[in-house]
Formats: structure tokens, C-alpha cells, sequence
């Protein structure tokens, strides 16, 4: 049998913040649970949603990361009471403000994700991998 | 002599073996590009935004790149390989300040060799002033609309057409290449020497640039600079568009296994003399603002035995709080020094 | 010499004289035709240099933080709402400052005159209540002052200081009718591919010199993101992609605080319009948090707060 050099099609790699008193036990939750999702995201915990800081997302659009996702406790659930308040008027004012520019939308995405949705994060992640997938890699914001 | 409609042909002849860069207006804004045929070209202009130090000393300069794989490092130097270079249409100003500049990255031990290496194989082809702006005071400091220090050839403007005077050896060659000039008749020389004397008594803005350099090694402590610093918000205009400010950085970035990239830096900017101690020599305003007036009127004269001004103007039109450099050279003239 | 100037001369004269304050910020005449510089004054024989026209450009509340002392400020409508600003963020402390209100009814864009004379020099300039009069070799033009605005003057809402101490003259009329995002609809309206390309063109002649930053009232950061390397944010070098970054972040750092005095515009030395990017922002925290900045002395910064019903349509 011929083993043909085949050309890996491109997959989009997705960087995903995850707040890790929901999001990252949800996302626990879908692996324990042996639920099949893509493996296009590379996962970094962060203590809260709050901690997010907009440098974060445009450092990763900047590397070449094809799309971020971030996801934190549902409104009035936070871990911290009122971190993923605050972080959701920032999260609104990057985005709106990205999508002005011409950044694709679908690169940037935000989601609330309890520890107990683990399909919810396998929708999410299917969903995000597919969007992106679907405009290519990211070419805009990179640094070459 | 070179006919205004040919100019095109000039640029066209000289992109063969060189790349041509030329003054070229997009959105009201008059700067330096790349050009192989004349159209773009604008020579009708008092002086571009950007001086064109640009070209020889780009903003950002990627110095060299490299890689690290189980060989070892991969060094490639061949972004800053040699490439021959015209700059048409450089007033005299930013000519001399080549001529400074060149004092500045050929002295010492080490010679800049980025800097250097490009600057050898660059003809600079001057265009004289025959309509000095209001700002201009190439004059006061030891310079001229018509001068000729640090071109390779000036073009004077005769109405229909420029006279070419070659001044060095690489103007010459350059125009070796060009066999279909004319040559000048005693008519245009007449016209040149007239054009001389009168655009020297079009550059009405006088400052008072003699002795400032004595004057300022007395001053440094004096308390006038928190006057003449007030207004001034420590932006890097002045430095970034000044034809002799040359201070750089470099950094070391990733890509792709990484590259060394120099930026151009400003004493403006609190970061310039920042230390790793978290101690800054130069805290605020007043002395950021100070360094930059002693260094182009008292360091550089005691460096290089010139001030590191030619008189272009720019920082004095671009300035957004109108803080001009006249005025200050002026205050420091008449002050009293206890 | 007008009679607002006359009045801003003579509160100058008696704020100094019965000490009230120690210095007043205010502005004079440039060196150069169509400029205003600022001037700052503590001695009663220099308030003559004080003048108010369309050419006071500057943001003088850039001057106010860290300044010791009492200081009086002429201020026009945005300049007087930066200061709002300054309060409501702790910058400078009320009673420090005397806000002398004056009415303004737009400044001049040098761009937008430059580009009408087709790059010809100025050597003198008078401006007028509606007119510009222009001089220079082998001409003299008379031009509308109206078509010469600012774009942020264009568009402007607040004419009149909304917070000062003494206010000099008449109150300008405001505009009712004016659409005060109507500069960015249509930029809004092309498709991301487009606005990339436009952004792309605009800022890419960004000579990083951070005049809009350093002009700007409410960049006073003492360590700027830019200047900070633990970590480093963004690269300095002048690359699209850097500028972007640095364009972007100001921006965002500026939502909910920017007032659109147009400072920052008009300080760029290579003719970029940040009024673009400026307005979105502010049409931004509109729409989604109801804020205006600068509008009362006494608001918090939207992005210092929350609701528990904040808009979250753009969360999966």
C-alpha cells in the first residue's frame, strides 16, 4: 500500500480562556463524560472571566491564534460575585469595537458556561470551530 | 539640464538600476515613495512631512533574522543586503542632514554598518529652494536654500526645466547614465546665480543660533527651563520628523523563530532612559524637553562640531502645541544667566 | 480683539490680583498664522496675551493633572466636559481648579484649510465670526469658517461648558437637529472587508509619535501600556499590525471617557482622522450603557460599573 503525502487541510487553532470555577469544570465535565468535541482549542484556565484583559484577546489575534473564545459563570453565579459583571461591558465594548475595524466577527467569541453544561462547551467549541473554519485563517491583526 | 515633462523619463531611466524614491502627495500628505514612473511624482512642494531619512534609516529595520533548529542558530542577514538607491527631489536641508547623520553612524570604533552600507549606494538628488516657507531657517544655522552639502546633484528650479549641477563623483556617474541631458547654456547659469541670491533673502526667519552653545553649558540648572518646557506634552513629533534625530531601539521579536528589528526612539518618551532599577534620570517633562534643545545645540556641537539642526521647520509646523524652537533658542539667547 | 477676550482679560486680572488663583492656563496667539498656543499666566501684566477664536485648538485640560496649586482654565464646551471627567475620576481636586466657561461655536481644521488652498502657504490669517480670511503669495481667499470645522465640531452636541465656575458671553446655540454619529454611518454600513481595508489605509501612515495620547486630557497613565515590557503588550515598531493594536487598546481604554474634544486629530501630524475611530466609541457606550462622558461632574466611568441587565446578546 502507497502511503501518499498528503496535505494536511487546514485547521484552525482556537485559544479559549476559561473561568475555572465554571467554564473549566464544564469543560471537565464534557471530557469526563467522554463527549466527543473538536480539538481545535487549546485551553487556559484563568481564575475568573474578570480576568480577562482585552490585551489578552489582541495578543492572540496578533500570534496568529485563528480564534479566542472566553468563557465565564452565568450573570449572578460568579465565583467571585461580580467578576464576569464587569468583564461583560468590557467583552461588549472590545467586540463592537473589533467589528468596527473589519475583524471578522466570528474570531472573537464569548460565552457563559456553568460546571455543569458540558454540552453546552461541546456546542459552543463545535460551533466556534466551525464558524472559523468556515473564514479561513486569521490574517488581519497578524504580525508577520 | 533636465526639462520639468521629462522628469518622468528621468525617473523611468534611473529605475533600470536603481530603486527611485521621490516625493509623491496622497491625501494631501507629501512624502517619500517608491516610484518607477514620473506620474505620481510631486516636485511642486515646500518640503515633505516626512523627512527622507526615512529611506536610508527606516523606521523599522528588520537588521537580521533567525532560527533555531537542532543544528544550531541560522543567522540570515539578508534583509539589509545591498540595494542601489536615488532619493529625487531632497531640499537642501534634508540633504545636509545627511551629511550630519553620516558624521553620527561613522564615528567611534564601531561603524553602523545598516545605516552605512545603505547610504554608499544612495545618490541623493537635491532640489533647491526657490520658495522657502516662512518656518524655514536653514540660514541661522549654517545652511542654504541652495546648498549643496550632502547631494550628490541639485536640481534648480529655471520655470521650464531644472539645472543639474553634479557635485561628486556618484552624481556623475548617475549622470553618465543619462546621455540625453542637455547641457546648460550661460543663459540658464545666469538665471541659477540670480535664483541663488534671491531665494537666501526669501529665508526671512533669523534665530539666534550664535554663541547658544556657550550659552547652554551655563544653564543646564537654570530654572527658565520650567518656563520654556510649560506647554510642551512630550510627544515624540519633533524627534520622529527631524531630519538629524537619529535615536533608536532594538528589539528582539518572535516570528517564525525570531528577527532583530530597530525602531526609531525618542528622548521624548519616559521609557527612553527608563532603568531596569525602576529609577528614571530624566522623571518628567522639563527634562526630556531640556535634553533634546542641549543635544541639538550643545552635545552634538561638542560631538561633531556642528548643531544638529538644518533648519527645515518641521517641528515648528507640526508641533501640536505650537511650542517653537525659535522661540525657545531665542529665549535662552536674551536670558540672564546668574 | 473681541469682547470675550476683553472679559477672559479681565476675570484673568482679578483672579490673580485678589489671589484667588495662582496661574490661569488659557491661550494666545501662535507663531504661526492660524495657531493658538497655550499660555500660561501668573503675573496680572500678561493676561493682555490671553485671546479666544476658532484657533484654540488645544485641549488645555491636557495641562491640569499633577499641576500644583490653584489654576484657573479657559474652557470651551468638550474642554470643560474633559475636566468633568477629570473630577469624576479623582484626577484633580474640585476646589483646585476655576473653570472660566467660554462659548464656542466650532475650531478650525488647518487640514481642511490646507486642503482647500492646495498646500499653498499661509502668511497671514484673520478669523472671523463666519469668515476665514486667508493670505498668502499671489492670493487672498475668503472662506466660509463653517466648511473648515473640525469634524468633531461638525457633530457637536455640547457647545456650552456643562460644568464651570464663571461662564464669559453669550451661551452658543446648541444643535438639536445634529446627528452626532453621522461621520461614522458610512463607515458602519460597508462590509468588514472594507472598513478592514479603510483602517488599513488611515492608520497605516501612523508614525507612532503618540500626539494623540500625549494631547489627549484623559491619557495620563503614568506607565502607558506602550511604555510597559513585563509584560510587553505590543511590539513599538511601526508595523500595521503594532498600530492597530496601539489604536485599538487607546481606543477601548478611552470608552466612556473620550468626550471627542477632536485634540487628538488635530495633533496628528499625518492628517489621520481619530474622530473615526473616536465616535464609535462613544456611540459604543450610547447605546449600550446610556453614557455620555463628561455631561455632569458626578458619574462613575461605565467600564468602573455594572447592571445586572447590561446587553449580552453578542454571549453564546
Amino acid at each position: 500500500m502507497n502511503i501518499e503525502n498528503t496535505e494536511k487541510a487546514w485547521e484552525p487553532k482556537i485559544l479559549a480562556f476559561l473561568c475555572n470555577w465554571c467554564s473549566y469544570a464544564g469543560a471537565d465535565l464534557a471530557g469526563i463524560s467522554r463527549m466527543q468535541y473538536p480539538p481545535n482549542i487549546r485551553v487556559v484556565r484563568v481564575p475568573c472571566s474578570g480576568r480577562i484583559n482585552p490585551y489578552f484577546i489582541l495578543k492572540a489575534l496578533q500570534k496568529g491564534w485563528d480564534g479566542v473564545l472566553v468563557s465565564g459563570c452565568h450573570p449572578g453565579d460568579c465565583h467571585y460575585i461580580s467578576g464576569n459583571l464587569v468583564a461583560r461591558r468590557r467583552f461588549a465594548v472590545l467586540k463592537d469595537l473589533l467589528e468596527y475595524l473589519g475583524i471578522e466577527p466570528e474570531r472573537v467569541n464569548f460565552s457563559w458556561i456553568s460546571a455543569a453544561e458540558g454540552e453546552k462547551f461541546v456546542e459552543v467549541v463545535k460551533n466556534v470551530v466551525e464558524k472559523i473554519k468556515a473564514i479561513g485563517p486569521a490574517e488581519r491583526l497578524v504580525k508577520r | 539640464m533636465v526639462e520639468k515633462s521629462k522628469i518622468s523619463k528621468l525617473i523611468k531611466d534611473l529605475s533600470k538600476e536603481h530603486e527611485v524614491f521621490a516625493p509623491v502627495k496622497r491625501k494631501g500628505l507629501v512624502s517619500f515613495k517608491r516610484v518607477s514612473e514620473g506620474d505620481e511624482t510631486c516636485l511642486g512642494f515646500q518640503n515633505t512631512k516626512k523627512p527622507p531619512k526615512e529611506i536610508l534609516f527606516p523606521q523599522t529595520q528588520t537588521l537580521f533574522t533567525f532560527k533555531v533548529d537542532k543544528n544550531g542558530v541560522e543567522i540570515d542577514e539578508s534583509p539589509t543586503t545591498n540595494r542601489k538607491m536615488v532619493l529625487l527631489g531632497v531640499r537642501p536641508c534634508d540633504a545636509r542632514s545627511f551629511a550630519l547623520v553620516d558624521r553620527f553612524f561613522s564615528s567611534g570604533e564601531f561603524k553602523d554598518p545598516y545605516y552605512l552600507r545603505m547610504r554608499e549606494n544612495a545618490a541623493i538628488v537635491g532640489l533647491a529652494c526657490s520658495h522657502p516657507s516662512s518656518t524655514c531657517f536653514c540660514m541661522s544655522v549654517g545652511g542654504s536654500p541652495i546648498g549643496k552639502e550632502g547631494a550628490d546633484i541639485l536640481l534648480v528650479d529655471l520655470g521650464d526645466s531644472y539645472m543639474m549641477e553634479t557635485i561628486s563623483e556618484k552624481g556623475e556617474k548617475l549622470i553618465g547614465k543619462l546621455p540625453w541631458l542637455k547641457d546648460a547654456q550661460n543663459i540658464d547659469m545666469e538665471k541659477t546665480r540670480k535664483l541663488r541670491v534671491e531665494a537666501e533673502k526669501a529665508v526671512q526667519s533669523k534665530v539666534p543660533v550664535e554663541g547658544l552653545s556657550k550659552k547652554l553649558d551655563g544653564i543646564f540648572e537654570d530654572s527658565l527651563w520650567e518656563r520654556l518646557r510649560e506647554k510642551c506634552v512630550n510627544c515624540a513629533v519633533c524627534t520622529y520628523l527631524c531630519p538629524t534625530c537619529y535615536c533608536f531601539d532594538i528589539l528582539d521579536e518572535e516570528a517564525d523563530g525570531g528577527r532583530r528589528v530597530r525602531i526609531w526612539d525618542s528622548c521624548q518618551f519616559s521609557f527612553f532612559t527608563a532603568q531596569g532599577s525602576g529609577h528614571n534620570p530624566r522623571p518628567s517633562g522639563k527634562e526630556m524637553m531640556r535634553q533634546r534643545v542641549m543635544h541639538k545645540f550643545n552635545y552634538c556641537v561638542k560631538n561633531f562640531g556642528e548643531n544638529f539642526c538644518v533648519g527645515c521647520g518641521r517641528c515648528v509646523r507640526e508641533c501640536p502645541a505650537n511650542l517653537d524652537l525659535r522661540e525657545v533658542i531665542e529665549k535662552i539667547s536674551s536670558a540672564e544667566i546668574r | 480683539m473681541n469682547a470675550i477676550e476683553n472679559s477672559i482679560r479681565e476675570i484673568a486680572k482679578q483672579l490673580l490680583c485678589e489671589k484667588k488663583v495662582e496661574s490661569i492656563i488659557g491661550y494666545e496667539q501662535g507663531r504661526i498664522p492660524l495657531r493658538s498656543t497655550p499660555c500660561f499666566v501668573d503675573r496680572v501684566e500678561d493676561v493682555q496675551r490671553l485671546v479666544w477664536n476658532a484657533t484654540c485648538d488645544i485641549n488645555l485640560a491636557k495641562y491640569l493633572t499633577g499641576r500644583k496649586g490653584k489654576t484657573a482654565i479657559i474652557a470651551k464646551g468638550c474642554d470643560a466636559r474633559s475636566i468633568a471627567v477629570l473630577l469624576n475620576e479623582k484626577q484633580i481636586a474640585r476646589e483646585k481648579v476655576f473653570i472660566i466657561g467660554v462659548p464656542c461655536t466650532g475650531i478650525v481644521d488647518r487640514k481642511k484649510v490646507e486642503e482647500k488652498l492646495e498646500g499653498k502657504e499661509i502668511f497671514d490669517a484673520a478669523v472671523e465670526s463666519e469668515t476665514i480670511i486667508l493670505r498668502g503669495e499671489g492670493y487672498q481667499s475668503t472662506l466660509p469658517k463653517k466648511d473648515l470645522l473640525c469634524n468633531s465640531c461638525v457633530t457637536c452636541k455640547y457647545k456650552n461648558p456643562p460644568v464651570c465656575d464663571v461662564f464669559v458671553g453669550t451661551k452658543t446655540l446648541e444643535s438639536t437637529e445634529v446627528d452626532e454619529f453621522s461621520q461614522i454611518l458610512p463607515i458602519e454600513s460597508e462590509s468588514a472587508e472594507k472598513r478592514w481595508e479603510h483602517f488599513k489605509e488611515e492608520l497605516g501612515n501612523c508614525l507612532r509619535c503618540y500626539a494623540c495620547r500625549n494631547v489627549c486630557p484623559l491619557c495620563y497613565c503614568k506607565v502607558c501600556f506602550v511604555d510597559q515590557t513585563t509584560p510587553e503588550w505590543f511590539g513599538r515598531t511601526n508595523e500595521l499590525s503594532d498600530t492597530m493594536i496601539y489604536h485599538l487598546v487607546r481606543a477601548f481604554h478611552l470608552a466612556g471617557r473620550c468626550v471627542n474634544c477632536g485634540a487628538c486629530s488635530r495633533a496628528c501630524p499625518m492628517n489621520i482622522d481619530l474622530s473615526e475611530l473616536m465616535k464609535k466609541i462613544e456611540k459604543i457606550v450610547k447605546e449600550r450603557f446610556n453614557h455620555e462622558a463628561g455631561i455632569s461632574a458626578e458619574k462613575t466611568p461605565p467600564l468602573g460599573e455594572f447592571k445586572m441587565n447590561d446587553p449580552q446578546e453578542f454571549i453564546k
